[in-house]
């Protein structure tokens, strides 16, 4: 059986797993004497890892097929959170109502910053974005108006708790679709005229441009797709956590997390940021000992763990950069066999 | 009553500063319907700083260019592009990460502003004019895997699938050996043969005096000599400026 086959299976199993686990808590289960695969925590877990497939494979479509390194996604994950959460808990809207408003706000954001920044290339454009992202969650939380803080301020913005049965598991399905619909938009994104002048763009953008391809309308519209998807995860999420504030919709630290994410399992292709989100969301909650099976760290305190998962995390980029460059996913499409020539083939050619 | 033909392309006292240097200043010339012009000059003549310009990549200082009567100075080149001047690079830029049809397909999928076309017909015209260049059994290569005639080849079979009216080629034939030359030049003439009018940036001379009807050449920025290219060729200040006096010369004893 060839490895590709392997992993295929591996794969499905442990999609199908993740998600029917949670159908396991559901009462017709419980009183029909079905285990109980998966507890809140797992839940917990889970959602975090269909929020994190959101991000990556939205990140993916402008750092990855249009090769933008966006630094600043978060600032897109925020406003979602915030319009969603102050038309929930100022306007009294419903969820569902207030949801859609997350994506359109957060696109015409990002085509608004677009305009100017994605005017600028490479390590320029890096860092202006990353710029944005943290000047947009201190702005959110230092507006005033009236002398009353506009978005709750440093104290944060409370949301009522959405009345569904089973929130754990409505809130799991809920992000999972959302990751679907990411990865149903990449898949579309790449197979379309739009896909193949955004990678001409991320090729040579003056040679895009000469043979017609729109490079400044295209670089916006990669942004504010990305843009969206990003505030849907954050719309969803201000719901589903009830709470938000600067530091749980605009940290800092899942800009570095969903690059990442989309390097390790393959910027440019449809599932590699997916798989790349799955393992180092694992990763993450591993080291930071929120698993059920995280084991205590060799010469770790638990006060030291955050900062010694950072440290991983930043080893690990680094690896993947030079080791790893096209992803995991080469190895699960079977088209590269994991190998140390691979590896060696790989550091000769990133350090040219 | 008899109606003035617009020339295809009118350049109108073209001029691009940068700082204080005036890398093409004030030029003019026409170039009419399915004619191939050469546009010659010693290196910093300022001959590719004017393709930049007709192409749209540059903002001009001054002057006006005209497609059909019609100007096109300070559209983006994407526009240019659609309305009809497809151009090459004289540094290649090939999308790396594509395949030849995939290249060429670009041109086909974004060339044009009235015949859109999806990405499937795109990739069947590809095919099409990849066998026009001589490139057809390689579409499937990876752009890495082709050697620098080929991809000189692909920097124009792209430009070419944009179904451009007016081609311009910077330096197509710069770095070919002489056998590489000759089948550059049948595919040139063989791109010309389908309708279009091409406008050629040459250092080689035997390329300009091959295929050429007219030369245009070029020094300091400015337009020293233009005509058929035999004669262009054997004027003295032209030998002077573009090939140096030692040689202008031998070519006189």
């Amino acid at each position: 059986m060839s490895w590709r086959r392997v992993f295929m299976i591996l794969g499905l199993v442990v999609a199908a797993y993740a998600l029917l686990a949670p159908l396991t808590s559901l009462d017709p289960a419980q009183s029909a004497g079905v285990p109980l695969l998966a507890d809140r925590l797992w839940f917990r877990i889970a959602t975090f890892i269909a929020m994190f497939i959101v991000m990556a494979t939205a990140w993916n479509i402008i750092g990855g097929i249009t090769g933008y390194a966006a630094f600043g996604n978060v600032a897109f994950f925020g406003i979602g959170a915030y319009t969603t959460g102050m038309l929930i808990a100022k306007a009294k809207w419903p969820f569902l109502a207030a949801l859609p408003f997350a994506p359109v706000v957060a696109a015409l954001f990002a085509a608004l910053v677009g305009l100017p920044l994605l005017r600028l290339r490479g390590h320029y454009f890096a860092v202006a974005s990353l710029g944005v992202g943290v000047a947009v969650g201190e702005l959110v939380q230092n507006i005033d108006y009236n002398g009353q803080p506009l978005f709750g301020g440093a104290s944060g913005l409370f949301l009522p708790i959405y009345a569904v049965d089973n929130r754990g598991l409505f809130f799991f399905y809920v992000m999972v679709a959302a990751a679907a619909l990411a990865i149903a938009v990449t898949w579309w994104v790449l197979r379309s005229r739009f896909g193949y002048g955004l990678i001409a763009i991320r090729e040579n953008e003056e040679a895009a441009s000469v043979l017609g391809v729109n490079t400044t309308a295209y670089k916006v519209a990669a942004f504010a797709l990305a843009a969206a998807l990003t505030g849907l995860a954050g719309g969803i999420f201000s719901q589903w956590n009830v709470f938000i504030n600067q530091d749980n919709a605009f940290p800092i630290e899942y800009n570095v997390q969903m690059i990442l994410m989309a390097l390790l399992g393959g910027t440019g292709t449809v599932f590699g940021p997916a798989a790349g989100a799955v393992l180092l969301q694992l990763l993450i909650q591993f080291l930071g000992g929120s698993l059920p099976m995280s084991m205590n760290l060799p010469f770790v305190s638990d006060a030291a763990r955050p900062i010694v998962a950072q440290v991983i995390l930043g080893v690990l980029l680094v690896m993947v950069v030079i080791f790893v460059p096209r992803g995991v996913i080469d190895f699960f499409g079977g088209r590269t066999r994991l190998s140390l020539a691979y590896l060696r083939r790989s550091l000769r050619e990133t350090s040219l | 009553m008899s109606v003035a033909v617009a020339p295809q392309l009118e350049l109108r006292g073209v001029t691009k500063r940068f700082g204080g240097v005036a890398a093409v200043d004030g030029v003019s010339f026409e170039v009419a319907r399915g004619d191939i012009v050469g546009v010659i000059g010693p290196n910093g003549a300022g001959k590719t700083t004017l393709l930049n310009c007709i192409s749209g990549v540059y903002h001009l200082d001054g002057g006006d260019i005209l497609l059909n009567g019609t100007s096109i100075a300070g559209m983006a080149p994407h526009r240019v592009a659609r309305l009809g001047i497809g151009r090459t690079f004289q540094i290649v830029k090939p999308f790396g990460s594509m395949t030849a049809r995939e290249n060429v397909g670009i041109g086909a999928l974004f060339g044009s502003e009235h015949e859109r076309r999806g990405v499937r017909e795109s990739f069947a015209l590809a095919d099409e004019v990849l066998e026009l260049v001589g490139l057809k059994a390689k579409a499937d290569h990876p752009v890495t895997a082709l050697t620098i005639p080929d991809r000189k080849r692909l920097e124009v079979a792209r430009a070419v699938a944009t179904r451009p009216q007016l081609l311009l080629l910077d330096e197509v034939m710069a770095g070919l050996n002489n056998v590489e030359i000759d089948e550059a030049l049948d595919m040139v003439r063989a791109v010309h043969a389908t309708g279009v009018t091409v406008v050629l940036i040459e250092h080689v001379m035997r390329v300009i005096v091959g295929v050429c009807r007219r030369a245009v050449v070029l020094d300091s920025g400015q337009v020293l000599a233009q005509g058929e290219p035999e004669v262009v060729l054997r004027d003295e200040r032209v030998i002077q400026a573009y090939l140096g006096e030692r040689y202008a010369k031998r070519l006189k004893s």
